[in-house]
């Protein structure tokens, strides 16, 4: 049917919108005039006052009448929060691109662009509450960031510009996918982009902890007026390299677990199995990212605690023995959850493969043990008790769970925690492996990455026997050092022996001896041990904690490097059949990686509370109202909104950056 | 949408979990902090001992906490009278006080050096609170005796801080009209005339780069008003008379076998006189300053911070 086209089209969208953009454009400068206007008037009518009025300089404000730090904490936490999750993003998506890259493989390549897609939504939104942190923390905290100008300046510009380096690089990376994936050579300038971006953000996370140490264990600075003596140890300050080591493998592990909770999200949605398929897979890899980084990160945060407790005693005390010490019992609770969630999905994962149920019976066995971990990680002990909790106990400690309470139990079951973990990985690995090959056919580089492995393991748990060896104590106490040097030197022969039953093609029997001898050495015997020298030489129990982690680290290690190697062109018993997983186990992932989040939360409250009522710690004293240390419960619920905002905000960033995708399926 | 509805659901019961969990150990380990604590007696102390003073994170008393890294504290006060005759003191409460004020002067065996000094920072108990501790430990093992307590009143440093905050002048100043007064020709009390800052001024006196970063407000506000109270190594003046009787005040720029030169205020203008050592009759340094002392007469207060505040930003 003809129709006649009229002189203006009212139902045009483009028009409408034209409309609206002038109307919005007109009411915007009549504002600015008016606002000018007022503004003149209201500064003329001020004049009198001001000049009556002097200027008063103040320290604190407050936020429209609520609690300034009440708000920075939220808004800090949350800036922390997205950063985590743009800081780690990258480090895998990197990683995946090569995996994809060297393997010719689409399918890695394109979820790490999916990966991609989130960060480049995330990175606006972290740098949105970066600048807001800036004004908030300057607006209601006045004199201590003129303190941290005056010390920090120059670094700040060395932040700004970092800044740029990756912003130029995040919007580099995703938008040359495409023009740079046509070559190779193109592909690895792309990949070249992605690690310059890993770099910078990198140094921006590094810089931003350095002012976060330096409030924890000022250095550079006279304690007595402020006056900076040396910026470079104002910025190396004593906990900056611990508290960066903890973050990076922190933000993985969080990173993993936000996009594997993306992907359970997806699944469940999904209405083909292409669909399913693919977040299911994708959930996977954001669980293997989470648990990778997961399984070490006790270690950096013993690392982290230990420096902690060295860079100031009265801080240490306060964290494990004071006011700090009930919030371990509630982090205990969300590792807990963490270590049992991803072990849960790793198990529900078997089902989705043909073979793995040969392993199914082991896993009743795995769970006894890390619910039994989690338990003796939970029984709290070393804690100041009140005159009630000693009545109702009837002595000082429990008549059984005394046993479970210190730092010998705890250490011990957390090693075991990692171990079983790293067990029941072992499995989900070789769940669809059937026959493997003999070692000896793998050729020499895969004799020569054993060896080396082996190499560098021995060499640092000698580097640090023969440390021990040398240790400044007085005699009666130093021979309580010797059976921790024995077993380092017990676990170099286990290594040892296990590289030779490789090489004899018996790399399972070898994973399992050193196995058995770390499990034995780490967990048993440093049990018992520990509560010898916990009674005997408390000072000694520093150094066996480091044994403990050693020896453990050291399993990880050569039994992952003889795992891949021995299983290399296995043949395959069914395949995975991926998008087969029950619709429970995507319940586990959303468990990480609530788990995770609140985590960082509730870590980033101890952090900061350590200092107390200092904002540089032993040196400026926070003056404000708000100058007190929260209870657990106000804690909880300030962390639990902090949680719902992180989610509610990164839930709505993934929607805006779907809605792209959206659109080309409509197309 | 339903997906994402249960993903709320489960997100919302896990948190309610975490914040259960937060609630029930707050009801647990409760909220005593020692706050309140005041005056000198067993009970404030007490209480100090579990809060405020931090000692309870080191130390049990019998059965009473779990510490284990300091000593346990039960029969601490007959056990101290052993120690005293040991060491040679006069008394088991002094043993305690010397414990507490030079904390590494006595380690019971098997314990390391850890126990801060609590007057200081971070714990900075003050002195009243520290006695109340003692009369606390008097308790342990022995009867109190606060007159013998407060004996030792002296020997308890006071705390090392009380509110430590930035400085800040006592009026709003800006630091730039500072800077114009620094380098203003136009005025008497020009002080790049006699100072080096950032390359600009002269060398009379000591070269101010950088001196906000090495120097303390209270230092450089005593510097301007009172300036011969600390001077400055190599910029002492320097007083000679002449054969001839004439007396000169000013800054030993050199001096050799040949001659002596030294850096005088000619009418407002620093200049460079040379004298031969035959027509030197006595030459001897002065413990005044060649900087006036008359700048509070000289400045407004406004401009007096002005510039202090503009030193502090040299950084």
């Amino acid at each position: 049917m003809d129709y006649i086209k009229p002189f203006i089209n009212f139902t045009s969208k483009k028009l409408q919108l034209r409309i609206v953009f002038a109307l919005f454009l007109a009411i915007f400068l009549i504002a600015l005039a008016t606002g000018t206007g007022m503004a003149q008037e209201n500064a003329e009518a001020a004049k009198d006052a001001v000049a009556a009025e002097p200027y008063k300089v103040v320290d604190y404000r407050n936020f429209f009448g609520l609690d300034g730090r009440l708000i920075v904490w939220i808004i800090s936490e949350l800036h922390l929060m997205f950063a985590a999750f743009v800081l780690a993003v990258p480090i895998f998506v990197v990683i995946i691109e090569i995996i994809g890259a060297k393997g010719n493989d689409i399918k890695f390549d394109n979820l790490a662009r999916e990966f991609t897609k989130l960060l480049s939504a995330a990175f606006a939104t972290t740098a949105s509450l970066g600048g807001l942190l800036a004004f908030a923390l300057y607006g209601l905290y006045p004199a201590f960031m003129r303190y941290m100008t005056d010390v920090f300046h120059p670094f700040m510009f060395i932040y700004a510009l970092c800044f740029f380096g990756e912003v130029f690089c995040l919007y580099g990376y995703y938008y040359s996918w495409d023009l740079l994936s046509k070559t190779p050579k193109g592909k690895w300038i792309h990949i070249s982009i992605g690690v310059m971006l890993n770099l910078f953000g990198t140094a921006l996370m590094m810089l931003a902890n350095s002012w976060a140490t330096f409030m924890m264990a000022p250095g550079g600075i006279n304690m007595e007026t402020g006056t900076v003596t040396s910026l470079y140890h104002a910025f190396y300050n004593f906990l900056w390299m611990p508290v960066n080591i903890h973050r990076i493998i922190a933000n993985v592990a969080f990173g993993g677990f936000v996009v594997g909770a993306y992907a359970a999200v997806k699944f469940m949605g999904s209405k083909t199995d292409e669909e399913r398929a693919h977040y299911d897979w994708m959930g996977y890899i954001g669980n293997f990212i989470g648990l990778s980084a997961l399984i070490p990160l006790p270690f950096a945060g013993y690392y982290l605690g230990r420096e902690v407790y060295s860079a100031s005693p009265v801080m240490g005390n306060i964290m494990m023995g004071g006011a700090f010490s009930w919030t371990f019992i509630i982090q205990a609770i969300l590792i807990g959850m963490l270590f049992i969630g991803g072990n849960y999905y790793l198990w529900n994962g078997m089902s989705r493969i043909k073979g793995a149920e040969r392993y199914t019976p082991y896993i009743k066995y795995i769970n006894i043990v890390i619910f039994f971990c989690f338990a003796v990680w939970l029984t709290p002990h070393n804690l100041p008790l009140s005159g009630e909790e000693r009545a109702l106990i009837g002595e000082q400690y429990h008549p059984f769970s005394k046993f479970f309470g210190v730092m010998a139990a705890k250490n011990a079951v957390v090693n075991l925690l990692i171990l079983s973990t790293f067990f029941s990985f072992l499995l989900y690995r070789r769940a669809n492996k059937g026959e493997t090959k003999p070692f000896s056919s793998h050729g020499s580089a895969a004799r020569i990455t054993l060896i080396i492995t082996v190499g560098l393991t021995v060499m640092y748990l000698a580097w640090y026997a023969l440390g021990l060896r040398g240790i400044d104590l007085e005699e009666n106490i130093k021979q309580y050092v010797s059976p921790l040097i024995t077993c380092l030197v017990l676990q170099i022969i286990a290594i040892v022996i296990a590289l030779l039953l490789t090489f004899a093609n018996k790399g399972k029997f070898a994973q399992s001896f050193l196995f058995v001898v770390t499990a034995v050495m780490a967990v048993i015997y440093f049990w018992y041990y520990g509560f010898v020298v916990m009674e005997k030489a408390n000072l000694v129990l520093r150094y066996l904690s480091v044994t403990q982690v050693s020896i453990v680290i050291s399993c990880l290690i050569v039994n992952t490097v003889i795992d891949v190697l021995i299983f290399k062109d296995a043949k395959e018993v069914g395949g995975i059949q991926w998008g087969k997983i029950p619709h429970r186990s995507q319940y586990a992932l959303l468990l990480l990686c609530v788990a995770i989040v609140t985590l960082m939360g509730l870590m980033g409250f101890i952090r900061s509370g350590l200092r107390m009522n200092w904002h540089i710690y032993g040196y400026m004293q926070d003056t404000s109202a708000g100058a007190f240390t929260p209870s657990i419960a106000y804690m909880g619920w300030t962390v639990s909104l902090i949680v719902i905002l992180f989610l509610a905000l990164v839930a709505f960033v993934f929607w805006l950056a779907g809605l792209a995708d959206k659109k080309k399926k409509h197309a | 949408m339903r997906s994402f509805l249960n993903a709320v659901i489960f997100t919302v019961a896990v948190l309610g979990f975490f914040t259960y969990v937060c609630i029930y150990v707050t009801g647990l380990s409760g909220g005593g902090d020692g706050g309140g604590a005041t005056g000198v007696s067993p009970e404030a102390g007490e209480k100090i001992f579990w809060g405020d003073g931090q000692c309870h994170t080191c130390h049990s008393i019998g059965t009473s906490g779990s510490a284990t890294r300091g000593p346990n504290q039960e029969g601490l006060a007959s056990r101290a009278e052993e120690r005293a005759k040991a060491t040679g003191l006069s008394s088991g409460l002094e043993y305690i006080v010397e414990s507490i004020v030079e904390p590494d002067k006595f380690i019971v065996e098997g314990y390391d050096k850890i126990m801060p000094k609590v007057y200081d920072p971070p714990i900075m108990l003050d002195r009243e609170k520290i006695l109340a501790v003692l009369t606390y430990m008097q308790t342990l093992g022995g009867e109190t005796d606060i007159g013998a307590v407060m004996k030792f009143k002296d020997r308890i440093p006071e705390a090392s801080k009380t509110k430590v905050v930035p400085w800040v002048p006592p009026i709003e100043v800006d630091p730039k009209e500072g800077e114009l007064i620094f380098f203003d020709d136009t005025r008497d009390v020009t002080c790049s005339k006699c100072h080096l800052l950032n390359g600009k001024g002269s060398k009379v006196g000591p070269d101010l780069t950088g001196i906000g970063a090495v120097q303390t407000p209270q230092y450089l506000i005593e510097s301007v008003l009172k300036p011969s109270k600390v001077i400055v190594k190599g910029f002492e003046t320097m007083y000679l008379m002449t054969n001839d009787g004439m007396a000169y005040n000013g800054l030993l720029v050199s001096q050799n076998e040949e001659e002596v030169v030294l850096m005088v205020d000619e009418d407002g203008k620093m200049e460079e006189l040379v004298f031969y050592p035959d027509e030197i009759a006595q030459m001897q340094k002065q413990d005044v300053s060649i900087m006036p002392g008359n700048f509070s007469e000289m400045l407004t207060t406004k401009e007096f911070y002005g510039i202090i505040s503009f030193l502090l930003n040299q950084k």
